[in-house]
Order: structure tokens, then sequence, then C-alpha cells
């Protein structure tokens, strides 16, 4: 089943004035329950703009959007709903706490879905031990923690909702390797827990190989291709082409390609590249 | 939505107005918005409306970008208007009913002062329209360095007002984007009592200051790192020089002056 469909979605910017931009022109998409999807493209193709209409926060020029097969823009009463359904994380959370303490900036959220004090408390610890956030730390101020930590309490913060779909803009942004993979892990482990959709506009090639089920490419306002990621990273010459990036093993394989060797070109961990050298000694 | 105010807009350009000598082109302005009010006949407001329409062509401005610098006092305008309509009682009487009296000198009144208005605003737009607000700071701040022999705060002041309006645009932005991650929150800033919606501020206030004070600590590292120690003893790289096309707008601007006074003295005052 569909959990997210947008019909002919457009959305301009500074609509008639000379400043007059598409961020997105005319897409259809069709996203099913249960994925976790990763948007890549490049900067000012329109992925901001395209999640932001996920939750309602803008509303499209022309073009529908359905959540869960309902219209979100029919009943304007219902958009509350919409945004505790869908949880959106923008690019560098962290900017957005402001409570005393991380577990009042965590309960936030769930606050204002006005549930009982026992489930809030409940939501925040599980969105805590979701993301790594330790007892001790609940009690500190947030302003007191590191980058990598604050990140991790933003995106508690959106978790604590337990949002149908979890929208996460560029979660690893600005983080060192070993920050960035416990993002992805937490994540990962998030949809496993809970079979939520998920989806994350990433820059990182690596990242979306490691996690994604499906890829979305946007390119200019459009889509390039929607797909899993063996479809999508097979056409890499087009993701090139375009001056988007793959990832180094997807590069590595292609290059033997071309040299020659008889490999597949549709890989893109390191676990995968391993296995399709050993079979090339093999058969050498 | 709130970027699309247009006062104090730039729109880079190429027109003699934008390469006039942003210190030439404030005096100017100031001197016209003074000579506006010594306009006593339809005549003189009438050569001051003439030459502001010279200006805005040889500015390459748009026409609608100049109607739009006015959509925002459309409402102070017509208020104005309506007031001298019915308070002035000069002049011969068009209607009468009950204690409402309408006559010719409350009517020419109230479209002097609409075009005194306008006229006003559409030339100090004129001046942000074409002038980046840096230069402008910059020229306030040649402009009042005679003072500097007083106070050598001076050049502080300038410096405050330019970093003060560079950091506008980006607060306003920086405040978009916090309202949205706390509305993805589910914080409701559109309804309830007005103490509640007050309460509601304080999510987006707070990360705003912090921000705010952190952009601020990091602009004095910057520019302590570039050994920015104040004022004194500082040039400039670019200088600023009158040239005869300076002159040449000086002179016009003159012109346009002893011309409103002659007209006044010529032809009798309406107001
Ligand atoms: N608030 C806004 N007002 C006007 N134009 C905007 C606004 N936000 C985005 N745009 C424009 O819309 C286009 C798409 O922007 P968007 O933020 O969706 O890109 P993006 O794919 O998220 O880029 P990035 O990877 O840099 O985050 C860009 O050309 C941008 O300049
Ligand atoms: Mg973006």
């Amino acid at each position: 089943m569909s959990i997210i469909k947008t019909e002919n979605l457009t959305h301009l910017y500074s609509q008639g004035t000379p400043f007059e931009v598409a961020a997105i022109r005319n897409v259809n998409l069709d996203i099913a329950e249960g994925e976790l999807v990763a948007i890549i493209g490049h900067t000012g193709s329109g992925k901001s703009t395209l999640i932001q209409h996920f939750n309602g926060l803008l509303k499209p020029t022309e073009g529908k959007i359905f959540i869960d097969g309902k219209d979100i823009w029919q009943d304007k009463a219902t958009l509350k709903e919409t945004r505790f359904k869908v949880g959106l994380c923008f690019q560098y959370p962290e900017y957005q706490l402001f409570e005393e303490t991380v577990y009042k900036d965590i309960a936030f959220g769930p606050k204002n879905m006005e549930l009982s004090a026992e489930e809030i408390d409940k939501r925040v610890k599980k969105a805590a031990k979701f993301t790594g956030v330790t007892e001790e730390m609940l009690e500190k101020s947030p302003f007191d923690l590191s980058g990598g930590e604050k990140r991790r309490v933003a995106i508690a913060g959106v978790m604590a909702m337990e949002p149908k779909i979890l929208v996460l803009d560029e979660p690893t942004s600005g983080l060192d390797p070993m920050g960035r993979d416990k993002i992805l892990n937490l994540i990962k482990y998030y949809r496993e827990q809970t079979g939520s959709t998920v989806i994350i506009v990433s820059h990182n090639m690596e990242d979306v190989a490691s996690i994604a089920t499906k890829i979305l490419v946007m390119n200019e306002a459009t889509f390039l291709s929607y797909g899993n990621v063996d479809d999508t990273y097979s056409a890499a010459d087009e993701l090139l082409s375009v001056g988007l990036d793959v990832p180094q093993m997807t590069k590595i394989f292609l290059e033997l390609k071309k040299r020659g060797y008889p490999v597949r070109t549709n890989i893109y961990t390191v676990e995968q590249g391993v296995k399709e050298i050993q079979k090339l000694r093999a058969s050498l | 939505m709130i970027r699309d105010i247009t006062i104090g807009q730039f729109f880079p350009g190429n027109s003699i107005i934008h390469k006039m000598d942003p210190r030439m082109k404030l005096v100017l302005t100031f001197l016209y918005i003074v000579v506006i009010f010594m306009c006593k006949n339809f005549w003189s407001l009438g050569l001051m409306v003439a030459s502001l329409i010279i200006t805005v062509a040889l500015s390459k401005i748009s026409v609608k970008t100049i109607l739009k610098s006015i959509k925002p006092i459309v409402i102070l305008t017509v208020f104005t208007a309506i007031i001298n309509i019915f308070y002035v009682n000069t002049g011969e009487v068009l209607v009468k009913w009950a204690f409402i009296k309408i006559t010719t000198g409350g009517i020419f009144t109230a479209i002097f002062m609409v075009i005194r208005i306008v006229a006003l605003v559409i030339a100090s737009s004129l001046l942000t329209y074409t002038t980046s607000p840096t230069l402008i700071t910059d020229a306030i701040e040649r402009l009042l360095s005679p003072l500097k022999f007083m106070s050598n705060s001076v050049h502080t002041i300038a410096m405050m007002m330019t970093i003060a309006l560079r950091f506008i645009p980006i607060l306003i932005d920086e405040f978009e984007k916090i309202t949205n991650a706390q509305k993805a929150r589910g914080a409701d800033l559109e309804t309830g009592t007005l103490i509640e919606r007050a309460k509601a501020l304080i999510p987006i206030f707070i990360p705003l200051f912090i921000t705010s004070f952190r952009r601020a600590y990091e602009l004095a590292f910057a520019m302590e790192c570039r050994c920015y120690h104040g004022g004194e003893g500082r040039t400039r790289m670019k200088q600023m020089k009158l040239e005869i096309r300076d002159v040449f707008c000086g002179l016009f601007i003159m012109l346009t002056t002893v011309g409103v006074v002659l007209l006044n003295i010529n032809f009798t005052a309406v107001i």
C-alpha cells in the first residue's frame, strides 16, 4: 500500500515576483509503506522543498499530496494530525533545541500531542534509548552537549512523537565518520524496530547505499529515477552525467569493466566488492 | 512571505543613478524631501513630481517595483486623504449634509497630501533600491566624518549599522527555519489566546538568540583575526570620488529647488 503519494506536485517560491523559482516541477511519486527511501540530488535540486510538502509545512502551488491515502490539504483542520504522523527532522536540527534539559526538549513534541504524563515519559525514555541518549544526559542542558550528541537529542525529539513516517534532511552532514555511522545505525534500527517508513535526504552515496531500500534521484526540480539500490547504481553513467557521484566501490568496478574484466557493476558496498573480486580471481 | 518586503531592498544595476556617489545621493534625497515640504501650490509640486519621474526613468527600475514600494503606505495615505477632506473647510462648499461639509479646499489639500506622501516614499525607496546597504552606511560615515573631532565613535556606529543591516536577511532566514522546525514538532503558533501565543514564541526565540550570539562571537573573532582595531588609521579599498555626473545631478536638483521657489512666489498658494 502506498503511504506517500504525490500527483503532479509543483512548488514555486516567490510566485509572481521577479525572483520566482520552480523548486519542484510536476512530480509524481508513490512510496510504499515500510520502505527506507534515500533522496539524493544536487544542491538546489529541490529535495528539502519536496520533503516539506510531506508534513504540510509547504503548500503545493499545484498538484496534490496524499499521506496514508488522504489528501492532506483537503481539510486544513487535520494538518496538525499530519504533522504528528510525519515526523520531519531538519538539516542541522541541533539549532532547534531550546529547553532547560534534554528530557524536556525531547518531550516537546509528545507534549504538543497532548498525551498523558506517563505516556510522554515512556516515549521520551524510549526515544532516548533508540538514539543512545544516556540517563545522565537527559538531565543536562542541551547546550552543554557536543555537536553529535545534540544531533541525536534533536532526532530523539522527533522520534518521540512516534511518527508513522520519519523524514530526515541530511542527518549526517557535518559529523565525523563515527558520528555518521552512529546516526545511520540508529535510523536503521529504528525502522527495524517500529516498522515505520523512513525517508532520508543525503549527499553521501556510501551512506545511502548501506541502508536504503529505495533511492529517489532528483535533478533540477524533477525526478530522474526512483527504484531499488541495485537498479539505481547500475545506471551509474546516468548519475555521473548529471554530476552526481556514485559510491567508491561502484567506481572501481565500472573502471574494471571498462578495462575488460568480466565483473558486475551493480556493486556499492565493500562486502559485495570483496565477494566479486574473489569470484574474479577464482575465474582467472 | 516576510521575504517579499521590498522596502530597504537593493536591486543591483548599471544606471547613472546606481553609479552616482552615494554621498551625493544621500544629500540630494534629503534635499528633495525638504523641498517637497516647501511646495505651496500644484505648479511647484508638479515640478517636483516631474523631476522624480525623470530620476526614476534614469534609474531603469521597473515601474512595477516602484509601485510595490507604495503598497505598504496605501492605508496611511487613504486615511490622510479622508481626514483632510473632512477637516479642511476653506474654499467653495460642494456638499453639505448634517455635520459633514466637503469643500474644494479640502479636496485640494487631500490630493496635495497624497501626492506629497507618495513622492516622498518613492524618493526614499529609490535611494535604497539603487544603493547597497554597505554603501549607504559608508556614505553616512563619511558625511559625519567632520564630527570625528568631537568623538571617535562615528566609525564604530557606522560599522554597527553595516553589520546590523547585513544580518537582517540572515536572521529572517534563521527565524523561518526554526519556526518550521518547531511547527514540525507540533508547535501551534496560530491559535490560542494572546498569552498562549506569546508563550508559543519561546521555542523560537531562544534558539534564535542563541544562534545570534554564536554568530556575533564568530564575527568578532573573524574581525580580530583580520586585525580589525576600530576606525583609527584605517584606509579604504574603495575611494569615493565626485564625478561629473554627480555635479550634474546636484545641479539638476538645485535647479528644481530654484524652480519650486519661483513657482511658489508666482502662483497663489493652495496650502
Ligand atoms: N524560502 C525560499 N525562498 C525562495 N527560494 C527558495 C527557498 N528555499 C529554496 N529556494 C530555492 O528553491 C530551490 C530548491 O531548494 P531546496 O532547498 O529544495 O534544495 P535542496 O535540494 O534541498 O538543496 P541542498 O542539497 O543544498 O539542501 C533552490 O533553487 C533554492 O534557491
Ligand atoms: Mg536541503
